[in-house]
């Protein structure tokens, strides 16, 4: 019983860590929090389904177009929006991104209209593996993998890459990466690029267990959000910390509370941790300075 | 003469830098007394710990017989503090008028409630409007603000920021004033009146006041006594005279000015 | 000082005649509207009159005290089905419901105010967005608010006076609105107003002149939710009927668009964002009708995306809009209003 919730919860939690990362990377690079990412998600999750439907693509084709498309998506706002406002509040950036998110939502909905589509993904969400006494779907089995191995990759180009580094120091210190030669907008963009990208891939997991509608990705965005919080906002490893743990409480609640108001957890968590822990439950504070 | 603030063995860390170290010292009542050292001292910190903006570490803060710390900042300025910042922070979006309103905000009283029935000219929330703007036009009388006394504040030249700041925490009518470097980015004209008018402060207002100043002109001209402090500590404490000739403050002085980077590495 | 000013004329309303002459044509326009308006517009109005209470209420918050909220919409939730549940099932008579209502959103917003003391912009834009989408699930799942087929409103009203249709709901909802403007207004120009403002420019500041910052932090939350909540008390009878989809996070974000757009932090912005917003809101549900613009969006649905999902061309304005107002004039129309009066006062010169 036990194992299962965890597993569940495991699977879940990594959809919310994908969402969470997506976030925070672009959170630490821009102190933005990025109300748009959720429909970003939805967007090129519908741009999937629209080469599997309508272009019968096959779906390795399918799934590389959606994820070229997002990360030009991730870029084009940052050039087209986030980058216009000139030295922006956070309130300023807030609602560019809420714009966005405006535009997006009723950009998808005037081409795909509101009517609820199944997303066609050739892997099964019913079909199980078993293992010892625990039970998996092929489709969470997958959602796992991709998300440990997403973040294998992240940690590689944070590490390893030259544009990776490049991002890094941005986002440690902008003025001395600007010094240092490095062309922050540039960094930027490609940031919102790779977390876009991220974002499509949850996208894509996440609609074949609901249904492809303009609405998508909202719960995920406020449990993405949760996660991210909870890891402080400001760190890769905590947000994805934050996605499994939010996903294991989730279901703890499902079980021990109410099935009905699981998706309240997040807004719980969200005011529990800021409440207790306002940096986070992964990182120290620090005294403003006066 | 009562010491109106007694500070004792106060100590603040950032991380690994010692702010303040032990730090004590008396301040009597009705004296302008001033403190000076090199950049990254531990001054403003000083201050914000008696504000209650910090928590100091270890130490006390007494003021008129009752300690401070641990009490929350706007607890602290009813107890009769008031205070000006370095880097100003005023209400820029306000008129000179509404930010020395707000001096006044403690001896107010309205609410909400009050507020939904200012149209009446009966109203408590009128009465104290108009009463309190009567008080307000005195120190505006006093600071010679009459010109920007409907301006907004950040349409204002820096040094009179400097006043309006000054004429808020007068709105106050707090017991105690700390000054956080006055005189930074005045002429010497404005310094001048400055100078006269913090003597009118002491003597006319009787208001105490503790000013941080790095203008030894001003320094050695306005106050009874000097505390010099480095590395948040003690170096000496007297009459201006005595503070200005003393060795270790001399030593601390010139030490910043051979190796200035020294100092600006500490900030 | 020889002259004595007299210093209730800073405080006052109407400062000089031409104001006032102002004024009274507004409400002579107010009481004559229902007589000579066809019944379309009446229902356009009320709608707009409601965004306006809740604008003036969520400016408070957002533009006095420069804290954010992505969740009125849960407030406004939580007043519409508030004021139809007491009345349908405990009888209790209007004005005294919607009182009720707009008070227990505000207590909801006071408890959404304590873990905003210790959050900034960021996170407690998320924090109240979860408490929003946290609102909608409730109502949607509870037996009791209807599910998601909601609620159908019972008639308005008060005493013998029984509003039977727009015409007549005008009247209570523009008496609403008229007062809780002017409430809004008094309240920002005396001391409790002046402590928000202040909280916003520099809280450091603020506390230092004994302004309690956690008291008028979740102060200013309070009041913005019983704004709202009036008003979403009052949108119930407009409606009538309500489901927790018109709670959204859109609707949310639309009270933030009429803030945005009228101007951050000025009452009289607020009426015009609610009003500009409003009205682009409902007239823009048949998009396809305005001439020239209609056709050549239908056009563009034909070609490249869909006719059945025009409406949502809203969003993509809405969308527009905001980021237009951040890059290009932050104080919103009640900044380029500012800007014509002082063009016209020097106009032709
Ligand atoms: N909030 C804070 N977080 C971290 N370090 C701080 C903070 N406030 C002050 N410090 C550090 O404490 C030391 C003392 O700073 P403080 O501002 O008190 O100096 P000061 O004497 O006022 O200097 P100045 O003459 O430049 O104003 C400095 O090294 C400063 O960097
Ligand atoms: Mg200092």
């Amino acid at each position: 019983m036990f194992g299962q919730l965890i597993i569940n919860g495991l699977a879940v939690g990594s959809l919310y860590a994908l969402v969470a990362l997506a976030m925070v990377i672009i959170y630490k690079a821009s102190e933005v929090p990025n109300f748009a990412q959720g429909e970003m998600a939805m967007v090129s999750t519908y741009f999937a389904y629209m080469l599997l439907i309508s272009n019968q693509v096959s779906w390795h084709v399918a799934l590389l177009g959606t994820l070229v498309f997002a990360f030009a998506l991730g870029m084009v706002l940052e050039f087209l929006f986030v980058r216009r406002a000139k030295d922006p509040t956070v309130l300023d950036l807030i609602i560019v991104t809420l714009g966005m998110q405006l535009v997006l939502h009723g950009l998808a909905g005037w081409k795909w209209g509101p009517d609820q589509k199944d997303f066609p993904l050739p892997i099964s969400d019913t079909d199980v593996v078993q293992v010892g006494g625990l039970v998996i779907s092929y489709l969470n089995l997958t959602t796992m993998i991709a998300a440990l191995l997403l973040m294998g990759l992240l940690y590689a180009f944070f590490q390893y890459t030259k544009i990776g580094v490049a991002m890094k120091a941005t986002q440690q210190n902008w003025m001395a990466a600007r010094i240092n030669g490095i062309r922050t907008n540039h960094i930027l963009g490609i940031t919102w690029g790779i977390s876009s990208v991220i974002g499509a891939i949850a996208g894509v997991l996440f609609a074949p267990t609901s249904t492809l509608d303009p609405h998508l990705m909202w719960d995920p965005l406020i449990k993405g959000f949760a996660a991210a919080v909870m890891g402080g906002m400001n760190s890769l490893v905590g947000a994805a910390l934050g996605g499994y743990l939010l996903g294991f409480i989730e279901n703890l609640f499902g079980l021990y509370i109410s099935l009905e108001f699981k998706s309240i957890v997040a807004f719980l968590a969200i005011v529990l941790v800021l409440w207790f822990r306002p940096s986070g439950l992964f990182s120290k504070h620090y005294e403003r300075r006066v | 003469m009562a010491a109106l603030l007694k500070v004792e063995n106060l100590t603040k860390h950032f991380g690994g830098i010692l702010a303040l170290d032990h730090l004590s010292f008396e301040v009597q009542e009705g004296e302008i007394y001033s403190i000076i050292g090199p950049n990254g001292a531990g001054k403003t910190t000083l201050f914000n710990c008696i504000s209650g903006l910090y928590r100091p570490d270890e130490g006390s803060i007494v003021f008129d017989g009752q300690e401070l710390i641990g009490l929350k900042p706007h607890r602290i300025a009813e107890m009769g503090i008031a205070r000006t910042f370095q880097n100003i922070e005023l209400f820029s979006n306000m008129t000179t008028m509404d930010n020395l309103m707000l001096g006044r905000h403690i001896h107010m009283r309205s609410g909400v409630w009050h507020s939904l029935f200012l149209p009446w000219r009966k109203s408590l929330t009128a009465r104290e409007e108009v009463a309190h703007r009567a008080r307000i036009e005195e120190i505006i009388d006093f600071l010679e603000l009459q010109s920007a006394r409907n301006q907004l504040v950040k349409s204002l030249p820096y040094g009179r920021q400097k006043l309006v700041e000054l004429g808020r925490a007068l709105a106050l009518e707090p017991k105690l004033l700390l000054l956080d470097e006055p005189s930074a980015g005045m002429n010497t004209e404005e310094r001048q009146d400055l100078f006269f008018w913090l003597q009118d402060i002491k003597e006319d207002l009787g208001i105490t006041i503790v000013m941080i100043e790095h203008n030894m002109q001003m320094v050695m001209d306005v106050s009874d006594r000097i505390l010099a402090i480095d590395f948040g500590k003690k170096l000496a404490e007297g009459p201006p005279e005595e503070v200005a000739n003393h060795p270790d403050v001399i030593k601390a002085y010139l030490g910043e000015d051979e190796d200035e980077s020294a100092a600006v590495a500490r900030q | 000082m020889d002259m004595k000013r007299d210093y209730f004329e800073d405080v006052q309303l109407l400062k000089d005649r031409a104001q006032k002459i102002w004024f009274g044509i507004l409400i002579i326009t107010l009481i004559l509207f229902p007589f000579v308006s066809p019944n379309y517009y009446i229902y356009l109005i009320n709608y707009i009159a409601i965004n306006v209470i809740v604008t003036v209420g969520l400016n408070l918050l957002i533009g006095y005290t420069g804290q954010i909220s992505l969740g009125h919409a849960g407030f406004f939730a939580i007043g519409a089905y508030a004021t139809t549940l007491l009345m349908l099932k405990l009888h209790v008579p209007f004005l005294l419901a919607i009182l009720i209502a707009g008070f227990l959103a505000a207590a909801f917003g006071f408890l959404l105010g304590l873990p905003a003391l210790r959050l900034e912009g960021p996170y407690l834009a998320i924090a109240t967005l979860g408490f929003g989408m946290a609102v909608t699930t409730i109502i949607g799942r509870v037996p009791l608010f209807g599910g998601h087929m909601g609620l159908q409103t019972p008639p308005l009203s008060i005493g013998p006076f029984v509003a039977k249709n727009d015409r007549e709901i005008y009247v209570v909802i523009m008496l609403f609105t008229f007062l809780m403007t002017l409430a809004a207004r008094n309240i920002t120009r005396t001391r409790v107003g002046r402590a928000l403002i202040a909280i916003r420019d520099s809280d450091i500041a603020a506390e230092a002149l004994g302004v309690n910052i956690a008291y008028y932090k979740t102060l200013a939350f309070a009041i913005s939710a019983f704004y709202t909540g009036v008003a979403g008390g009052l949108m119930a009878f407009v409606l009538g009927f309500i489901n927790p989809n018109i709670f959204d996070l859109l609707q949310s974000i639309l009270f933030l668009a009429m803030v945005v757009v009228g101007g951050a932090g000025t009452i009289l912005g607020s009426v015009m964002g609610a009003a500009v917003v409003s009205f682009l809101h409902i007239k823009l549900e048949a998009v396809q009708n305005i001439p020239g613009v209609g056709q050549f969006l239908v056009y563009l649905s034909q070609k490249w995306l869909s006719v059945s999902g025009l409406p949502n061309f809203t969003f993509v304005l809405f969308g527009l809009i905001l980021i237009f107002i951040v890059v290009f004039e932050r104080l919103g129309l009640y900044g380029i209003w500012l800007r014509s009066k002082i063009y016209w006062r020097t106009w032709p010169f």
